[in-house]
């Protein structure tokens, strides 16, 4: 079953020169444990169809159901309690916070969900052993480098086990080799079954996905399947 | 861990992150908190002061001839007979005449001016405290206070020179020689008024006569009942003006004590505006600092009312923090301005213009929880309306 469901979604914003579509008419679903990149130039409309996949916004026109469930029916708090429990953030900036430890950060989204303390916990510590840095759990993200804050970024972003994993740029702040060990880590995270979306600028990453779409002026222009 | 707890935990850590903008909002805080507690102690400080005074005398109910102030207005005439009628009322327990006449005092080459009472009627009980030696006790014996023993280095058994000035005209009676019985201390003393007591009748022979059956005003003291013993006093065939203690502070309250009562409402008006303005600006800067964070909160499924929780939480804690901090400092800024107050003329030295009741510090408290509702107002505002994805992608560009 389709965990997304988008039906010719378009996002126009208005501008003060106008109304400017950074989305037009876009349909596509996305499955369990089903890897897709999305990749295009500047200003394509990647990462406004991301924020809509992700229910951090709404369309302006068509119908993005998650679940059966059309998005833009829900109430904003019911699109926080959705984006919590079933969806899963990693953005390009990590925006770990600073004053928490890397546990602590991971824990963040278990403790908003009502995990108990001791089950998330273990959760994180399972969590950071997974990215490898189960040796640097108490470490506040000043102590870590970019790779791994987002490897700390990925293990929160999964703390809730998520359906859907959404990632924007994950590896645009970092260095080739470090890209490269994320882009691996996020292979393994949708190898485990979670379904992953990557919106980016780097074909080598992009291609690692079995289904990639390329975007041009906010339509999907081009999908490839491996 | 409840969502209210975890807001606040969360805050805390996000003040100990800028621990310069913590300590800052918080001294803030505690800076204004002190003198928003010290405005609302000087606002009925005054009040409770002169109420303490007046109940410290014993006595509650004063009689004037008019409806002045007592020691203010024209004397009350036939004293004595108005006090036996007085006392013989049945709400009354006992009166006491009271009559003040400038005097100087002189001993040896060293004089003072200051005021001379003299206290006739139907009590034993006297006004003042007695410090050392002994109470009057008979004709040309006087008690004096510690500015009056100290400025002319008398003691009980010396004897000192009065001039009383006991008509309008402020002209000097021939000098009359008293003993002192004891030094006292007079609940209005203040620490350079020199005041001595003596009976009425000596203070008539001081005043060689003039004015010897007249009283500024009678002190009575009520069975229990001062608002009956007024009605009954009213009832009397001469022209008086009876007054409880609580009417007294009522004029007062009309009077002088109105102007401070209006100083403290402006500074706490200011003062709360102050805290409420240095905490929005405080909150309203951090918030904006890290508008990618809560955004970023946001897409990981904080609700609007978590998020904006954490920023009302985070004013709760400085608020508070300022708070606790302000009420010793408060204190201590009271004791100062008080003594800078006291030194003004003429000013009781057991009178104080900062009170502490424990209503000030319940409206403290309220005051300053109100300003941490209001003050996380707009930047909760700011959370509440933050567009998750315009933000994350503003972040970005960047």
């Amino acid at each position: 079953m389709a965990i997304i469901d988008a039906s010719n979604v378009s996002r126009v914003f208005p501008m003060p020169a106008g109304p400017v579509t950074a989305v037009r008419g876009v349909s596509l679903t996305i499955a369990e444990a089903e890897h897709t990149a999305i990749k295009g130039p500047s200003g394509c409309g990647k990462s406004p169809l991301l924020h809509m996949l992700g229910c951090v916004d709404t369309p302006s026109a068509g119908t993005l159901l998650f679940d059966g469930r059309d998005v833009s029916a829900l109430s904003d708090r019911e699109r926080s309690l959705l984006r919590l429990r079933q969806i899963g953030f990693v953005f390009q900036r990590f925006f770990l916070l600073p004053m928490l430890t890397a546990a602590e950060n991971v824990e963040l989204p278990q403790a908003e969900a009502g995990v108990p303390p001791g089950e998330r916990r273990r959760r994180s510590r399972e969590l950071l052993d997974y990215v490898g840095l189960g040796a640097r759990a108490d470490h506040r993200p000043s102590q870590l480098s970019g790779g791994e804050m987002q490897r700390v970024a990925i293990a929160r972003a999964l703390a809730n086990r998520p359906r859907l994993l959404l990632a924007d740029e994950p590896t645009g702040e970092l260095d080739e080799a470090t890209g490269e060990q994320i882009a691996a880590l996020l292979d393994r995270v949708n190898a485990d079954g979670t379904a992953l979306v990557i919106v980016t600028h780097d074909h080598e990453l992009a291609n690692r996905a079995r289904r990639v779409l390329t975007m041009r002026d906010g339509r999907i222009e081009r999908e490839d399947t491996r | 861990m409840t969502a209210g707890r975890r807001a606040l935990a969360f805050a805390w850590r996000s003040l100990v992150r800028q621990p310069a903008r913590a300590t800052l909002g918080i001294l803030g805080v505690a800076a204004v908190g002190a003198l928003l507690f010290d405005m609302l102690l000087l606002s009925e400080g005054l009040v409770i002061s002169m109420r303490g005074l007046l109940d410290r005398l014993d006595y509650d109910v004063r009689v004037t001839a008019t409806d002045a102030l007592p020691g203010t207005g024209p004397t009350i005439d036939g004293a004595t007979g108005v006090a036996a009628a007085a006392a013989a009322l049945p709400s009354v327990r006992s009166v006491t005449t009271l009559r003040i006449a400038d005097a100087a005092f002189e001993r040896g080459g060293l004089s003072t001016r200051g005021s001379l009472q003299g206290l006739g009627g139907t009590s034993t009980r006297r006004p003042w405290t007695l410090l050392r030696g002994q109470d009057v006790g008979g004709a040309g014996e006087l008690v004096i206070n510690e500015a009056g023993a100290r400025q002319l280095g008398l003691g009980p058994g010396s004897s000192v020179t009065v001039r009383a000035s006991c008509s309008d005209q402020r002209e000097a009676a021939p000098p009359v020689a008293f003993r002192v019985a004891g030094v006292v201390a007079f609940p209005f003393d203040s620490p350079e008024l020199v005041t001595a007591a003596t009976t009425a009748n000596s203070l008539a022979e001081a005043c060689a006569g003039l004015g010897a059956e007249a009283a500024d005003f009678l002190l009575v003291a009520s069975k229990g009942d001062p608002t009956a013993t007024v009605a009954d006093i009213a009832a009397l065939p001469f022209a008086l003006r009876a007054f409880t203690n609580e009417q007294v502070i009522g004029r007062l309250e009309e009077g002088g004590f109105t102007y401070f009562r209006q100083i403290s409402a402006v500074l706490t008006t200011v003062t709360v505006s102050f805290a409420l303005l240095l905490i929005t600006v405080l909150l309203t800067v951090s918030v904006n600092q890290r508008l990618g964070e809560i955004a970023a909160l946001r897409a990981l499924g904080f609700t609007r009312a978590r998020a904006s929780a954490d920023i009302f939480a985070e004013s709760a804690l400085i608020v508070g923090l300022g708070g606790l901090l302000s009420l010793p400092l408060g204190v201590l800024l009271a004791e100062g301005l008080d003594r800078i107050l006291k030194r003004m003329p003429g000013i009781p030295e057991q009178l104080h213009f900062f009170v502490f009741e424990p209503q000030a510090l319940a409206v403290h408290g309220a005051l300053l929880a109100a300003t941490a509702v209001l003050a996380a107002l707009y930047p909760m505002w700011i959370v509440a309306r933050l567009p998750i994805a315009a933000t994350l992608r503003n972040e970005v560009i960047s």
